[in-house]
């Protein structure tokens, strides 16, 4: 019988700080067979540790389509196990189970125009959606991407931005940015009332939980549909199975029946959002 | 117990494994290792305790950590017995069986575990335990997991029944030959649903803006002792020992009352007042494993009432819940 909680070592190769907090790793497995035969899908995410450390869940936020080679976790240093890993190195190594949960079944945005909604850090899950509608994996026929932020620091992935620029409409709003910051400021709530979203698009949101309601609030005043509207949701985890409980919202499991949810088979539940 | 087969199947059972039963201490019924056939409470009453610590120890270690290599803990599992377990106690290790079909651990530990369920008067037994949460089938046995069931009968023979290979294995070895094989089809009934699990499954999931949660939460000190004693409480964290002499990844009995069960690093904490956690209680028992397990959450043995120190009763909130319109 497999050890379900048997992690495998991946190997650190590039390294990349994001922002003040955050860094991008791109991991491959030692077991180069079992990079090989690596596959995951946008929005499913990895248990990551380190022995005596602990682990913890973290988004996968490279490209299913790169799975074969390598798979990246942008780490945001939070708490003791996240901040050791913040400070590996190119060459280190860390233990890895998953992936689980259900990822965003793209299938479902076929033929729709995607919006995408992204709120500080949880703008991690995101980044693979956006990586395979430029490059032309995902058919959709707009992109919209919005992203709120706290200041310039807290941007993450602005190395690609002007790619995403070119393929989007790509808007971000910081709340405090500096003085040289010429963009958009303010909440991104206030940056989506002042855009037309066409309303049979699909939309996805994954941010902070307060984010959640007034982002949803404007997207209904514009038409769109609550089974066209996803979001990703952040719990605790141990087992990533659906048995450690405590993930559990409503009748659903974080881990296994999320952390992708539609939002109308979750609005009702309480504390969900 | 002067029972001749009984007898020799204790005998058998006293030289060949470690034995888990009821036994009186201290005017308490409790559920602990017992060195010898006479100190067995034969009852049939609700121990104090649950059952679970011999399936879950409160903690064991996962992996050992060798450098910065997790490895698979080499535990050892001594050859149990778990006699005398009623039968709400075997619904809810039913259950067990259930949630850790994968778990490696488990299973590990289980092989050497041997259960035999008892019933001081069957078969109307279950029919006295006052049962609120779901409906029993009158083939009761059929829809529980054990290795050997013995019953007690109205004429006081008593009879056997094996639940697995294992137990027929024993039955035999034991030279008891006239026992029934029970084959278990399924926890509960395919044929007809259990409305009544299916009707409170509705009840408690709709009932979240319902005034009764404000007033449990009143008086509700989230102490978790109720989930302390639950046999169907089986929820868990993941820990590493940072033990400079013997590093490695434990696991340990969670508690959903507790503080830390639902903050994520960084703070955020979904259940944060009291009212957030006792439903959330209610729901995994009745809304949670009904959907996954298709069978009850809670086995009705009342522990949870008995424990809690400000006398929140089950029973009578499920009433309560079943008269929401
Ligand atoms: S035992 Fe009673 S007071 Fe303690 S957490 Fe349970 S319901 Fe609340
Ligand atoms: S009565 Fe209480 S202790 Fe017993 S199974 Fe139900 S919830 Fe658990």
């Amino acid at each position: 019988m497999e050890n379900v909680y048997q992690t495998q070592k991946a190997r650190i190769v590039s390294i990349n700080r994001e922002s003040l907090d955050t860094m991008l790793f791109r991991f491959k497995f030692v077991d180069k067979k079992l990079q090989r035969n690596f596959a995951y899908l946008s929005g499913q995410f990895m248990q990551i540790g380190l022995a005596s450390w602990g682990e913890c869940p973290i988004s996968i936020c490279s490209s299913p389509s790169d799975g074969k080679e390598f798979f990246e976790l942008a780490i945001r240093d939070v708490g003791p196990l996240t901040h050791k890993l913040n400070s590996l190195g190119v060459g280190d190594v860390a233990d890895v189970r998953g992936p689980y949960g259900n990822g965003f079944d793209v299938d479902k945005f076929i033929d729709k125009p995607l919006v995408i909604i992204g709120g500080g850090c949880g703008f991690v899950p995101l980044r693979p959606l956006i990586i395979d509608y430029v490059n032309g994996r995902i058919k959709n026929n707009k992109l919209q991407i919005f992203y709120g932020c706290l200041n310039e620091q807290t941007l993450l992935f602005k190395k690609e931005h002007p790619l995403w620029n070119r393929n989007s409409e790509f808007v971000i709003s910081l709340e405090k940015p500096s003085d040289k910051w010429k963009g958009e400021k303010g909440l991104i709530t206030a940056s989506i009332i002042k855009r037309d979203i066409d309303p049979k698009s699909v939309v996805v949101i994954v941010g902070p939980p307060v984010m959640y309601k007034f982002v949803i609030a404007e997207l209904l005043k514009k038409k769109i549909k609550p089974e066209n509207i996803y979001v990703s949701l952040e719990r605790k985890m141990y087992c990533g199975k659906g048995v450690c409980q405590h993930c559990a919202i409503g009748p659903y499991y974080v881990c296994k029946d999320g952390p992708v949810f539609c939002w109308k088979n979750i609005k009702d539940i309480p504390g969900a959002l | 117990m002067n029972d001749k087969k009984l007898k020799t199947f204790l005998a058998g059972v006293f030289d060949d494994f470690k034995v888990f039963a009821p036994a009186k201490n201290d005017g308490k019924l409790v559920v602990g290792e017992v060195a010898k056939a006479e100190e067995i409470d034969w009852s049939g009453q609700m121990p104090v305790n649950p059952w679970k610590k011999v399936f879950l120890p409160s903690e064991e270690r996962l992996f050992s950590a060798n450098g910065d290599k997790l490895v698979e803990n080499k535990n050892i599992y001594p050859k149990v017995v778990a006699l005398g377990v009623n039968v709400l106690d075997l619904r809810a290790f039913t259950l067990l069986e259930r949630v850790f079909a994968d778990d490696v651990y488990y299973q590990k530990r289980r092989r050497n575990t041997v259960v035999v369920g008892y019933s001081p008067d069957w078969p109307i037994d279950y029919k006295k335990y006052k049962v609120f949460s779901h409906n029993f089938e009158n083939e009761i046995l059929e829809h529980l997991l054990f290795d050997v069931f013995i019953a007690k009968l109205k004429n006081n023979n008593f009879a056997f029944y094996s639940g697995s290979i294992e137990g027929q294995k024993l039955l035999e070895k034991y030279n008891i030959s006239d026992y029934k094989n029970i084959e278990y089809i399924g926890s509960t009934p395919k044929t007809s649903v259990d409305r009544k699990m299916l009707q409170l499954q509705e009840k408690v999931a709709k009932s979240a803006d319902k005034r009764i949660w404000n007033e449990l939460a009143k008086i509700c000190l989230a102490c978790g002792k109720c989930s302390i004693v639950c046999p169907t409480c089986f929820c868990f964290d993941l820990e590493d020992k940072v033990d400079p002499e013997n590093p490695g990844r434990i696991r340990k009995w969670g508690n959903c009352f507790y503080n830390d069960f639902s903050r994520v690093a960084g703070g955020y904490k979904p259940l944060d007042d009291v009212k957030q956690k006792i439903y959330f209680w209610y729901v995994h028992k009745f809304v949670r494993i009904p959907r996954e397990y298709k069978m009850p959450g809670c086995v009705s043995c009342g522990r949870c009432s008995k424990v809690c120190p400000v006398g929140i009763n089950i029973g009578k909130v499920i009433q309560n819940i079943s008269k929401i319109k």
